[in-house]
């Protein structure tokens, strides 16, 4: 009963089930993620319930930008570093890179927000924030994606091959072919075989050329007959109606309400296997779909993420101008 | 893999997964640098390439190993850093293949 138990377990663990969302370290990542949340939002309250000057250029305000913008640096910088680097590395540690990298990204969102205050008036840093929203909903999207799309492609390319792991177009292939070469038997058989075709060639070169030469004792067994110029003309293939006359079936085209006038009914397996490669293919064509949403979502984050560094700037460009001629004539 | 000259939207489907002799191959081929596990932002840690390269092709998958494969999101990051120029990212997607058949599945 324990065996079985940890047997039932163990297959639940080492199988590609769909409740496979939660990885490891999430719980640690939600949990740094939430403290620095709950911080920046007490912190938030504690201020406009002690401050008259709740806005975007107040000190609390400047602070949240601050951080938020330090946040949003290092959860570009750090990553990106890390994985162009090439120090001694240890296994996982991208991993947890990746896991800060979210982190970092999501407070930077957060702080950023609050340093809004609820004023959305200005309009370059309005743009701003909706580029860092749209980039962490793309980050957060796209690890989703990379959840979900993998299962996904693991499902198409279980398709794509057989039990044994070969390629099932390939095995589909074969099959096919056997069933024409199968089929091309049936129809040569209407014709006459080698064996027969020679035997045949030589009785008929016997009966015209009997008087002749009857000897053909010379004549080796695979050696062709050399026709004479006067008996060119005459072919030794059997002609149709030898054919007919002795083939103890004969080829028929059936009407159009027949069964047999359904395409591949003359050629039985063929349509279903023809169906199934159909079916391969489709499931290919879907693996390589997938792969190029993984790979595509990744480059779209990356825009996002340029495009929101533009938008930053800009809006530090144009409150530095605004402040700066304060903090000048102070 | 990726062959070239694939034309999106042309009615040509390039194999991108391996099959098992091609993954057997590979795996035979590498040389357990460990480069692919370092450029891995999926896994975790605990996994060594040896237990890898012997879970992969047959036999009974561990934990760790499961784990490790249903992290993996074929970003493709391990192919560029192996020396020898294998393909990790296929030989994840058979390890896969096995754990769908041998789990809870379709």
């Amino acid at each position: 009963m324990a065996a079985t138990n940890q047997r039932e377990r163990n297959s639940g663990e080492t199988g590609y089930n769909w409740p496979f969302f939660v990885g490891e370290g999430w719980f640690k990542l939600l949990l740094v993620i939430s403290l620095g949340v709950v911080v920046g939002v007490v912190l938030f309250v504690w201020y406009i319930q002690h401050s008259n000057d709740a806005s975007p250029d107040s000190i609390a305000g400047y602070t949240y930008a601050i951080i938020g913008t330090l946040f949003l640096l290092l959860a570009a910088v750090l990553y990106s570093l890390k994985r162009r680097s090439h120090k001694q590395k240890t296994v996982g540690q991208l991993h947890r890179s990746l896991n800060w990298h979210i982190c970092f990204g999501v407070l930077g969102l957060v702080f950023l927000f609050l340093h809004s205050f609820g004023n959305f008036n200005l309009r370059t840093g309005t743009y701003a924030l909706y580029g860092m929203i749209a980039l962490a909903l793309s980050g957060m999207i796209g690890r989703f994606l990379d959840r979900l799309v993998p299962r996904l492609i693991t499902g198409e390319v279980h398709k794509a091959l057989t039990v044994m792991g070969d390629d099932r177009i390939e095995t589909i292939s074969q099959k096919l072919q056997a069933i024409v070469v199968h089929n091309t038997q049936d129809l040569h058989s209407f014709a006459v075989a080698p064996a027969e075709k020679s035997q045949n060639a030589s009785t008929s070169l016997v009966s015209l050329s009997g008087p002749v030469s009857s000897d053909f004792s010379f004549i080796h067994k695979d050696q062709a007959l050399q026709t004479p110029w006067d008996l060119a003309y005459i072919s030794l293939e059997a002609t149709p109606q030898e054919l007919s006359l002795e083939a103890n079936h004969y080829r028929f085209i059936p009407d159009k309400k027949s069964e047999l006038a359904r395409p591949g009914a003359l050629m039985p397996g063929a349509q279903e296997h023809i169906s199934e490669l159909q079916e391969v293919e489709q499931a290919m064509q879907r693996e390589l779909f997938y792969r190029y949403v993984i790979r595509y979502w990744r480059k779209f984050h990356i825009a996002l993420a340029l495009l929101t560094l533009a938008l930053t700037l800009w809006h530090l460009i144009y409150a530095g101008q605004l402040l700066l001629p304060v903090l000048l004539h102070r | 893999m990726l062959k070239t000259g694939f034309k999106p939207g042309a009615n040509n489907v390039v194999m991108l997964h391996k099959t098992v002799p091609q993954v057997a191959q590979e795996l035979h081929a590498c040389i357990g640098c460990n480069e692919c596990l370092l450029a891995c932002p999926a896994v975790t840690g605990s996994i060594t390439i040896d237990v890898l390269n012997r879970e992969t092709l047959s036999g009974p998958i561990s934990v760790p190993v499961a784990r490790f494969a249903r992290a993996c999101y074929q970003c493709g990051a391990c192919v560029a850093p192996c020396p020898v120029g294998l393909h990790r990212d296929a030989m994840m997607m058979w390890l896969k293949v096995r754990m769908l058949r041998s789990g809870w599945g379709e």
